[in-house]
């Protein structure tokens, strides 16, 4: 059974394909999702959304940000949606070297810098 | 009578003038509909967040966040100023200092610490001129801007909003209302106040019938903690989007009212000059004739 994914951003809508089987990258782990899956909202990680599509399997990487699955729909909202084969790992490397730079002294520093580093690790992993 | 060779020199010059007017106004039409288009992609997302925020509300999870509630003292506060990098708009940029003027000063009178950030070279001039003092610039907003940069300028209001640097953010904008209508704008954008927006009304009706159905994973709380944010930037890159839409739309019109003044102008200099050249003409005829009548007398 088919199901439909759809991936917005806030500039476009970035994917809208019929897909057999969607792997989302949730915040504490891999959801796959098929055909007469339950409704569902949940929270999105840094990491790999792929999809296997009757033309072949397609991997974005997406940038945080929500996946509600509803009636065979997979709604993904992201900040940025980037097919994987785009992205850099150099850039990735720097990003992740930045982030780790950051002040962490106070709880709130911290816990930014935090997600500054569990983005650029998602985004270098994406990229390999 | 005025020099009929000088008018035609005018009147050239105004026909040429008209030729950029026209341009321009062809330019701002077209950007306008591609800067329409993005903002009406941006509402789907902002939709889908809308709707994500209300199925929680409706699955009994207490909406609070820090981003939400209003700080008890308001210390230290930013404003930030939504102009345009290019003139001949109109009265865009003036409106959006027109507001903004009175709110710095306001702001000023009530909190010790206020600091103005604004984009867009005419905002940046129109302040300084102003004599009021700005920490950041952007210059890099034109007519559509990139959810990426304004991503890093909103990351940098909430790491500051949640290290309490800032306890308040403003910004002035033009709200895009209709092709005829943009307002200038003051929205507090931090704290969020409330997350469903104007958009409240529409959220839960549409949904109703199969929420609190849903799974939440990896829990309401966590999703909960995302949406603030999530929420705050799409705002703030529809504060962007919305201004670029309005200065389009501001330049369309400035335009169109400019090539038409030219137009009614040319058609008055051409009065002037057929006027001139006749009675030119007619001056020499009279010479003649007074000539030819002398030399037969």
């Amino acid at each position: 059974m088919a199901i439909r994914c759809v991936v917005v951003t806030p500039e476009r809508t970035e994917l809208d394909k019929e897909a057999d089987f969607v792997a989302l990258p949730m915040f504490d782990g891999e959801l796959g999702v098929q055909g007469g899956r339950a409704p569902m909202i949940g929270r999105l990680g840094y990491g790999v959304l792929r999809l296997q599509t009757t033309a072949g399997p397609q991997r974005f990487f997406v940038d945080g940000g929500f996946a509600q699955v509803e009636s065979d729909v997979v709604n993904v909202l992201t900040a940025r949606a980037i097919p994987v084969d785009l992205l850099n790992t150099d850039e990735a490397t720097k990003s992740l070297a930045e982030a780790l730079e950051m002040p962490s002294e106070t709880p709130e520093q911290s816990q930014i810098k935090e997600t500054a580093v569990l983005r650029a690790r998602g985004q270098l992993r994406a990229s390999r | 009578m005025a020099n009929a060779r000088a008018l035609d020199k005018r009147r050239k010059s105004i026909r040429n003038i008209r030729k950029i007017t026209r341009t321009m106004e062809l330019i701002a039409t077209a950007r306008y509909k591609k800067a329409m288009d993005r903002a009406a992609a941006a509402t789907a997302y902002t939709d889908q967040i809308t709707k994500i925020v209300s199925q929680l509300a409706d699955a009994g999870t207490d909406v609070q966040h820090p981003l939400l509630e209003q700080r008890e003292k308001i210390r230290s506060s930013r404003v930030l100023v939504l102009a345009s990098n290019r003139g001949l708009c109109g009265g865009y940029n003036a409106s959006i200092l027109r507001t903004a003027m009175p709110h710095i000063k306001q702001v000023k009178d009530e909190i010790a610490n206020v600091t103005v950030d604004v984009s867009g070279k005419r905002g940046v001039n129109g302040l300084k001129f102003r004599g009021i003092n700005t920490d950041n610039k952007y210059l890099q907003f034109e007519d559509q801007p990139a959810y990426d940069e304004v991503e890093k300028i909103a990351n940098d209001y909430l790491a500051q909003y949640i290290t309490g640097k800032i306890d308040r953010l403003d910004v002035i904008y033009t709200k895009f209302i209709s092709t005829s209508k943009q307002i200038p704008m003051i929205e507090t954008l931090l704290p969020l106040g409330s997350l469903g927006g104007d958009a409240e009304g529409s959220g839960p009706g549409a949904g109703s019938d199969e929420n609190s159905q849903y799974e939440f994973l990896p829990s309401a709380e966590s999703i909960l903690e995302e949406v603030v944010p999530t929420s705050f930037k799409v705002k703030l890159f529809k504060c962007f989007l919305d201004s670029a839409v309005s200065e389009q739309v501001a330049r369309m019109i400035a335009m169109k009212g400019a090539t038409e003044s030219a137009g009614d102008m040319i058609k008055q200099l051409s009065m002037t000059y057929n006027r001139a050249r006749q009675s030119q003409i007619t001056g020499e005829i009279m010479e003649i004739i007074g000539g030819v009548e002398a030399l037969g007398g």
